[in-house]
């Protein structure tokens, strides 16, 4: 088991924003939370990652306790987060926000390879690559944003609306992308997304979140013959 | 008095009055400075001077702001503790200049360190406690100078460097300024080198640009929030060390410099590095001739005048970068 979350609450203020979620991840897997706008899908993420801590409930990442430590803990435990809106450094160049994904390496060498391999595999961010983030397309932030969590060498990536904003034909390579990273590179993938066609598509199982709890969840096939999922989620 | 006409007709925005006051102005340029060529020149070298004070002054108030987002009152204090620890340290106790000024330094970014930890940090996310934090401080340094230095005498310190280079005919310049604008222009090239060539200063640009983001990239908040404290706080302590010999030494003497820096910092567009800099040297040189020509007072007026119609005109700064993207 690579990450496993064992009913975990979390409070904004007393206010619930999750009221006990439980999950798993395993090896080399890739599951999705699907849901609406404030069920819960990002703060999830930013639990994991450590930006907020539950109140309740555990949070183990291959068997340690990872809920009470700080988010460069996590990622050197080899957890990377891609935040919601992609969160690139605007002021700074492509290569050099690549650079800071891999801040907590130390092997020099092996950073320098990597950052050849991101960009080997996106040719678009090579073009870019002096070009300040923040004159970069939407597509490309996003691609520099997933490239950046890569750079950390990780073993479970967190994936946050990745779609959101871009053009269908972007969204069609970002899923392409996706798919790659955790087919090639080996990384167990949490997807969340607001798409759920794509999402569940990608994913090999899925959770359906609704008001910081989980609805339904089951074999992404599974889920998409569901006919709670197909009319509330998928608009058929 | 003529000075307070000018100023009284300039801020009268009838467009009646306007042609007058720049009469004024130009009568009393001519009445009291012969304009040559000699004194234009003179006036430039001092103005970079001026400007690379200027510039220390603002990019540690930009990278303190940018990390914590704190605007930090208190650093003309910070400044006057560094021209108050070399007139202790060297004139007092007899220390070698350039040792006090070291020893200034360190106590100063001492005291930045310290108000990082117990003030600034327990008000990450609330602005406005960290400022009113910042304003305590400020009153705190003033105090201190006063019981420790006392009030009314104020501190000269002798210049370990009396004498003065002549550049050209009739434009000369003391070696003190020499050796202050060689050490202000080498601390400003050796922040730029830090910020834009190391990783660590990679890292806490991309705090300043997204705190949360960096966190995720596991860059530690609190140590960049220590280092920008350290480098913001350490380098005006530097420049009221290096300006001690050169201005009078007194509890006050942060209050027109916090002013200039915030001056040059809003008009840059807050948050901008390159902005404060740029804006420094054209302030520097601005500030200078007015005070040459016309007067400090005129000039400081003038320049708040210029901050308040930057920010009518263009919120954001001169090279000001909106916050959200």
């Amino acid at each position: 088991m690579l990450l496993e979350i064992q009913d975990i609450q979390v409070h904004y203020n007393k206010v619930a924003a999750l009221k006990g979620i439980s999950l798993k991840v395993e090896e080399g897997d890739m599951i999705t939370l699907i849901g609406s706008n404030g069920a819960g899908k990002s703060t999830t993420l930013r639990t994991i990652s450590g930006l907020v801590h539950p109140s309740v409930g555990q949070i183990r990442f291959k068997g340690q306790r990872i809920d009470r430590l700080s988010p460069d803990k996590v990622l050197k435990l080899g957890i990377a987060h891609v935040p919601e809106g992609r969160r690139i450094f605007p002021g700074l160049t492509a290569i050099e926000n690549l650079r800071l994904g891999a801040f907590i390496r130390k092997d020099k060498q092996a950073v320098e390879r990597d950052l050849e391999r991101v960009l080997d595999h996106f040719p678009r961010l090579r073009e870019r690559a002096h070009q300040l983030a923040s004159t970069m397309s939407g597509g490309e932030q996003q691609m520099l944003s997933i490239g950046r969590a890569l750079m950390s060498k990780p073993k479970l990536l967190l994936l946050d609306e990745p779609s959101l904003g871009l053009a269908p034909v972007i969204v069609k390579h970002i899923k392409e992308i996706i798919g790659e990273v955790n087919r090639e590179h080996g990384v167990a993938v949490v997807l969340v997304e607001q798409n759920a066609e794509l999402a569940l598509d990608l994913s090999r199982y899925g959770y359906v979140l609704e008001t910081g709890s989980i609805a339904i969840e089951g074999e992404a096939k599974g889920l998409m013959g569901n006919e709670h999922v197909r009319r509330a989620y998928l608009g058929l | 008095m003529l000075e307070g006409n000018v100023v009284a007709v300039q801020c009268t925005s009838s467009a009646l009055y306007r042609p007058f006051a720049l009469y004024l102005l130009f009568v009393h340029l001519l009445r009291h400075k012969e304009t040559s060529v000699d004194l234009i020149l003179q006036t430039a070298v001092n103005s970079m001077v001026a400007s690379s004070f200027f510039a220390l002054m603002a990019v540690g108030l930009v990278l303190i702001f940018g990390v914590m987002g704190i605007v930090n009152f208190a650093h003309g204090e910070l400044y006057m503790v560094g021209a108050y620890s070399v007139w202790f340290l060297y004139s007092a106790n007899g220390w070698p200049f350039w040792l006090a000024v070291i020893g200034a330094f360190v106590i100063v970014t001492l005291i930045g360190l310290l108000m990082e930890r117990t003030l600034f940090r327990p008000m990450r996310g609330n602005p406005l406690g960290g400022l009113i934090n910042s304003i305590g401080v400020l009153f705190i340094l003033q105090v201190l100078a006063v019981q420790l230095g006392g009030v009314g005498l104020m501190k000269t310190v002798i210049p370990p460097f009396p004498g003065s280079t002549t550049i050209l005919n009739g434009v000369s310049i003391s070696d003190q300024r020499i050796a202050a604008l060689i050490v202000a222009i080498g601390l400003l090239v050796a922040m730029w080198l830090f910020l834009t060539r190391t990783r660590l200063g990679w890292a806490l640009r991309a705090v300043s640009q997204d705190s949360e983001a960096a966190a995720l990239q596991g860059i530690n908040i609190n140590r960049i929030s220590m280092l920008a404290m350290g480098l913001g706080a350490g380098t005006a302590g530097l420049a009221g060390a290096l300006i001690s010999p050169m201005t009078r030494v007194e509890p006050y003497m942060g209050h027109g410099v916090i002013i200039t820096a915030f001056i040059v910092t809003i008009v840059g567009g807050i948050g901008s590095l390159s902005g404060a800099v740029l804006v420094a040297v054209l302030y520097g040189f601005f500030y200078t001739f007015v005070t040459t020509y016309v007067s400090g007072t005129v000039a400081m007026m003038l320049g708040l005048l210029i901050m308040l119609f930057v920010l009518i005109v263009k919120p954001n700064g001169l090279i000001g970068v909106r916050a959200s993207e």
